[in-house]
């Protein structure tokens, strides 16, 4: 443990020299390969304003994608729901269709920051920041989601289960790429989510576990057909407790099937101890209750109670 | 007291005032204006109402000026080089690369310090600029000043330190070991202090019940929303000007005068209204300020030194963490025989605010007196141990001590209650302080003792009766468990130094209006209010007539600073004596103008009129008029100190402080039992306040100072590795939000202080300190969980059920 | 560094300035505009004290790069006053509830509190902490900040 210079030093003005603000996507992908690597694209802001603070990396210019147009979207696709790459937390908070369609991420888009950070905050830029327990990437994970990321190259979609790389890395490039738009299969019949967060109070508070749970349930048979739990942090990147999902397909509705696979998730995830955060025993035990609750709550909402 | 008579006698006063028979009473009779202006007034017109804050219209349109709105036109910035080491030498420090860079003005090592290198609210062994050694991270090492603040931060980091690490201490138990590393010269004890009553071998011999508990608590942060910030402005006469945030004016300005070589007349310190103080801005205005002040003195420029909310945490002052021992008798039916306690009270790199002034004061000794709480126990053992340790160093936070051991005596009483099997309230009231009662210390509490009256209105309020006991399940699942819990606590009102004067100066004027000199700051404690109430009341004025000065040393008498709850108490008493030096040449005005003798006279609202026939009557600005015309004094200087403190350096026996604020809280909490997550769901307090002055201000005291207590509870602690502050912005450093906070009752009850402005007593900390563990006793209610060592957050409430081996059968 | 023109609506009125690229809004408005009501406590968007509306929305301003608000709308605390000198009804709350101690957060709620007003005409306790959770307040438990909120309700009500 020892601190740096500017961990001991703050400096009230970030370093910038440009600010730019493209009006159509090519713009701004010229616009960031002109700066190869040196400038970065900025959406809400919200974490990229507090990195540059922290001198946690530096560019030269900074690309605003906010008026860009056609990405401040929320429709329905067929059996998708896609969300543009503008979408706040705050409108995916209130989205009739998202509450709809899949609640889980209406409700981890709704518990992210604060009020104010929700107003600007885009679900995208949480996704992008590749932060283990981003309050709308594991919900996006659970849902299966993919994303189009936009290059000079063209449109590439990608599933959130091979975007995340590391702690705050992703296959996005943010001084070269841009996330346009977010897909995930809608919630239908027979089908429930649930999302729940463990933080050390009720607002403006990192979570120590943010899980999220989709089921599938084959009705007839009253077993769960498909399962999917997403976690963090317990792992470098959100994590899907893949082991737990094989043990639930085909399971029957019992609490026995329940313990199993929050059993399982815990084992199957290696959270670090964290000075702020919790031991990493603590969260592994959290991670047991929290993958039941989630589970249970899921159910539920597809229809299927757990007695 | 025979100016009404020396006055009728040499005066060419109107001729009709020596027939009247009335007036030759007047002036045979020895008068005692004394007695006659201190017979209590019956009703209050002023004070005692929840008057509109004087500085809330600014407030509410942002036009209220703090420190960092101030133009920054034609300051240099200041910044400081900071340690990254918690313990080490300073070998050697190259600042040429800074000096060189175009805009620093100037960069300053410790040999550039002109008078003293060293500062302190008690003792001044914090160095300006380090040249030695570093005892913390955030040491300063350099200083420098710049054109503008990037500047300002370039040039420090140019700056080279080459260091040699010594090996650190961060425990005060490992700090007293003989093998220890020195942190200062003279050993890293600062004193150990005693306190003996009876002999609590016997006490313990006696006793049919006997606990030991050990409680641990870490360091807080003050956490104001304001950041620290200071401007030092040289003055073409060789004098300094500082202004900035601060709670301790003249503290700040003693410290200043050391440090630049100047005499205490020579500089002057202006207070700027503060974004929240909560204690650490006693001493943290002393650390911007000097070193804002000695670049000043350097470059002949003005300076501004803010800090940023990291820089705040990791160099200001903390409340100090606790290690406190604590073993407790009791007889069966729970009268309390014997208690003995051990605290190892951690202090940190610097003196700060702990070391003892006699007779009581610094917060250390506090913490040993205020150690077995407000009970009645004839056998008293304390011994209590200030450490330094290589860690950010205790100041004053809200309660200087006491709110630590109350967590401990709180939550030692629930164990206790739950051993002998006894409501936790009933062993209270069996134990309790009442009038006469003897403390710790031996001090007969000979008046203004309503510890009973806030326990019965509390529990009435809350209905304790009906929802103490058992927990209660709320939920189908099991998981969720209500419990309640009671907190009780007392708090003095003085600081308990031989020092603890207070002065005000109150000038009236020719139209009836008035200006209030006061040395006491406002940090949203109520002061600029609440002090000219108590004036306006005593002239017998209006709000409104009165404006208070802002503390500036140049014009405001010695006040001491706004700490210890002692502010409305002292600076009242202070105020009502000089204004009653003003009444009395306005009654005897008013007396003359209206043919009536004196002591039928009141002044209340603007007016001077006989009791006997209130129509008969005068303006109060007409009466000031006259005598401005006739040279009748109109200046009143008020000096009150409390009666002197004592306190016995070997057994801690003496009366250390001379009057009690008490209250009783209780908390009903929801815990879930699976996740060790706790919710405050309720919350009641009632204080004994002696008299509410402004009781809407008193209240926002009570529901802010219980939200602080809550936060110590569940959430606050500086997280703390191998000397490195882990949490030094608020995202990590968790201060409740509304989501956190219940809906808190506050309960004012008022039990008259003999020796305090229309009965009053201190309110700003006694609500934070029962807070803490009432909540904590509450949690241990509901889920059997007990935490020890704070916070009570999700994981350690976890483990307290598992060591408890899972939450009480339904 | 070179600067950068910005025009946008600020309480109301046209504004036009020129700015740094790496100018944040709170900055801005202290600074160069002389508007000192928004607060800088943290400067991480954990506190709130620099909350300002954003075409009617609040956000952190202190994360706000001031060219952002191009040609949109700015409000602060200054602009809560009517153009009578009135006093907007939370104002007036504030002060009747003591809802304000140090004052420092207190521009901050206000102006949260408005966003909700203005969308909320009767919100009750839950709503209003809700509205009012990403700004903190150290001084007054925040008992008599909802009750303002409430009072203010009432008087805007009738």
């Amino acid at each position: 443990m020892s601190y740096t210079f500017k961990d001991l030093h703050w400096a009230r003005e970030i370093p910038l020299n440009k600010y730019l603000v493209p009006q159509s996507l090519t713009e701004a992908l010229e616009m960031l390969g002109e700066y190869r690597g040196k400038a970065r694209v900025i959406a809400g802001g919200t974490d990229v304003i507090p990195q540059m603070r922290h001198r946690d990396f530096e560019v030269e210019a900074l690309v605003d994608i906010t008026r860009l147009p056609g990405m401040n979207v929320i429709e329905q696709e067929g059996d998708d729901v896609a969300l543009g790459g503008l979408v706040t937390h705050a409108q995916v908070a209130s989205s009739h269709l998202i509450r709809e369609k899949a609640r889980l991420l209406a409700d981890g888009a709704a518990r992210l920051g604060s009020p104010q950070i929700r107003n600007i905050a885009t679900v995208a830029g949480n996704v992008v920041s590749g932060q283990p327990a981003a309050d709308t990437s594991i919900p996006l994970l659970a849902l299966n989601g993919r994303v189009t990321i936009a290059s000079k190259n063209g449109d590439r979609i990608v599933p959130l289960t091979e975007f995340f790389l590391g702690i705050g890395k992703t296959l996005l490039d943010p001084g070269k790429e841009i996330l346009t738009r977010i897909q995930f299969g809608a919630l239908g019949q027979n089908q429930g989510g649930c999302y729940l967060r463990l933080s050390k109070r009720k607002a403006l508070a990192l979570p120590m576990l943010v899980c999220a749970s989709v089921v599938t349930v084959e009705p007839q048979k009253r077993v769960i057909e498909e399962a999917s739990i997403a976690l963090g942090p317990v792992a470098p990147t959100p994590f899907r407790a893949s082991q737990a999902e094989a043990r639930l397909r085909n399971a029957p509705i019992t609490r026995e099937t329940l313990n199993a696979a929050s059993d399982m998730s815990m084992a199957e995830c290696t959270p670090r101890d964290s000075l702020l955060r919790g031991s990493c025993e603590y969260r592994e035990e959290m991670v047991k209750v929290f993958v039941r609750r989630s589970l249970e709550g899921a159910l539920e909402q597809a229809g299927f109670p757990i007695k | 007291m025979n100016h009404a008579a020396n006055f009728l006698r040499g005066n060419t006063m109107r001729d009709k005032t020596e027939d009247r028979k009335e007036v030759k009473v007047l002036t045979k009779e020895k008068l005692d204006l004394e007695q006659l202006l201190a017979a209590p007034k019956e009703a209050l017109s002023v004070a005692g109402h929840s008057v509109t804050r004087t500085d809330d219209l600014q407030k509410v349109t942002g036009k209220l000026m703090y420190g960092a709105d101030y133009p920054q036109g034609g300051f240099l910035h200041g910044k400081i080089l900071r340690s990254p080491f918690p313990h080490a030498l300073i070998k050697a420090i190259h600042v040429e690369k800074a000096r060189k860079l175009p805009g620093v003005v100037g960069v300053l090592t410790a040999k550039d310090v002109p008078g003293r290198n060293g500062f302190g609210a008690i003792w001044p062994d914090q160095p300006v600029i380090c040249g030695e050694k570093v005892r913390f991270v955030g040491d300063g090492v350099a200083l420098v000043a710049a054109e503008t603040e990037k500047i300002a931060h370039e040039a420090l980091s140019l700056i080279e330190v080459d260091y040699e690490p010594l090996p650190p201490v961060f425990d005060p138990r490992d700090a007293l070991k003989p093998d220890a590393p020195q942190i200062h010269e003279k050993g890293n004890l600062l004193s150990s202090n005693k306190l003996r009553k009876g002999d609590v071998e016997r006490g313990f011999a006696e006793a049919d019940v006997i606990i030991e508990r050990t409680y641990q608590v870490p360091f807080l942060e003050h956490a104001y929303l304001e950041p620290d910030i200071s401007f030092a402005i040289p003055q073409p006469d060789g004098t300094m000007l500082v202004e900035g945030p601060m709670q301790a004016p003249f503290t700040v300005r003693r410290n200043l005068a050391a440090v630049l070589g100047l005499s205490v007349n020579q500089v002057r310190v202006r207070q700027i209204h503060m974004g929240g103080g909560f204690g650490g801005k006693e001493d943290s205005p002393i650390d911007v300020g000097c070193r804002a002040a000695v670049l000043a003195y350097h470059t002949g420029r003005p300076v501004r030194l803010s800090l940023e909310r990291e820089e705040v945490t990791l160099q200001t002052s903390k409340r100090h963490p606790m290690i406190m021992e604590i073993k407790v008798g009791a007889k069966k039916d729970g009268h309390l025989v014997a208690f003995e306690g051990v605290i190892y009270d951690e202090q940190g790199a610097y003196a700060g605010l702990g070391p003892v002034i006699p007779p009581a004061g610094g917060s250390h000794i506090h913490s040993m007196v205020m150690m077995p709480g407000p009970y009645e126990i004839p056998h008293v053992k304390v011994d209590a141990h200030l450490c330094y340790t290589n860690h950010p160093y205790g100041g004053a936070m809200r309660g200087f001590g006491a709110p630590q051991v109350h967590i401990a005596h709180e939550q030692l009483m629930d164990e206790l209650a739950q051993e002998l099997g006894m409501d936790p309230a009933e062993l209270r009231r069996k134990n309790a302080f009442r009038l006469g009662s003897v403390t710790a210390t031996g001090q007969v509490l000979d008046q203004s003792v309503g510890l009973i009256e806030t326990l019965d209105a509390c529990a009435n309020a809350f209905d304790w009766e009906n929802r103490c006991g058992k927990s209660q399940y709320i939920d189908n699942k099991g998981s969720r468990r209500r419990g309640v819990g009671i907190g009780m606590g007392w708090y003095r009102t003085s600081i308990g130094t031989s020092s603890d004067g207070c002065g005000a100066n109150v000038y009236v004027h020719e139209d009836g209006s008035v200006l209030l000199y006061t040395g006491i700051t406002e940090m949203g404690q109520g002061a600029f209010t609440v002090l000219p109430q108590i004036c306006a009341e005593e002239l017998g004025v209006r709000m409104e007539d009165v404006r208070l000065v802002k503390p500036d040393t140049d014009m405001v008498p010695e006040s001491g600073p706004t700490v210890g709850s002692r502010s409305t108490t002292l600076m009242g008493n202070a105020i009502i004596m000089a204004a009653r030096q003003i009444k009395e040449s306005i009654l005897e005005m008013a007396s003359e103008m209206l043919l009536v003798p004196i002591d039928r006279l009141e002044a209340k609202d603007r007016q001077i009129y006989d009791r006997k026939s209130p129509g008969n009557s005068l303006a109060f600005k007409e009466v000031a008029a006259k005598c401005m015309a006739m040279g009748k004094r109109l200046i009143g200087q008020g000096w009150w100190a409390p009666p002197p403190a004592s306190l016995d350096p070997e057994t801690g026996q003496g009366n250390p402080y001379f009057v009690y604020t008490y209250s009783t809280h209780m908390a009903e909490v929801v815990v879930d039992v699976e996740t060790g997550e706790v919710e405050v769901t309720d919350y009641v307090a009632a204080f004994d306040v002696g008299k509410a002055i402004n009781p809407k201000a008193v209240e926002g005291q009570i529901e802010g100072g219980v939200a602080m207590g809550l936060g110590y509870a569940l959430m606050e602690k500086l997280v703390l590795e191998e000397g490195y502050p882990q949490n030094l912005n608020l995202q990590d450093y968790l201060i409740p939000t509304t989501l956190d906070v219940p809906d808190i009752k506050p309960i004012i009850l008022e039990v008259k202080n003999r020796l305090g402005p229309y009965g009053a007593k201190g309110i700003g900390e006694m609500p934070n300190i029962p807070a803490t563990p009432a909540i904590l006793n509450a949690i241990a209610n509901a889920c059997g969980g007990r935490v020890r060592s704070l916070p009570a957050d999700p994981e350690s409430v976890f483990q307290a059920i598992r060591e408890a081996g899972g939450p009480p059968e339904k | 560094m070179n600067k950068v023109a910005l025009s946008f609506k600020l309480n109301g009125r046209n504004v036009s300035v020129e700015v740094s690229p790496n100018t944040l809004l709170v900055d801005l408005l202290r600074e160069n505009l002389g508007l000192t009501g928004t607060k800088v406590g943290c400067r991480e968007g954990e506190c709130g004290s620099c909350t300002v509306l954003l075409d009617g929305i609040p956000i952190n301003s202190c994360l706000l790069p001031a060219l952002k608000v191009a040609d949109r709308s700015v409000t602060t605390i200054e602009g809560l006053v009517g153009e009578d000198g009135q006093l907007h009804p939370l104002q007036q709350a504030f002060m009747i509830e003591g809802a304000a101690q140090c004052g420092f957060c207190t521009p901050g709620m206000i102006m949260n509190a408005k966003a909700l007003l203005d969308e909320n005409a009767e919100p009750d306790d839950a709503e209003i902490r809700h509205a009012l959770s990403g700004t903190l307040c150290r001084c007054t438990g925040y008992r008599k900040i909802v009750q303002a909120v409430v009072t203010a309700s009432q008087m805007k009500k009738s």
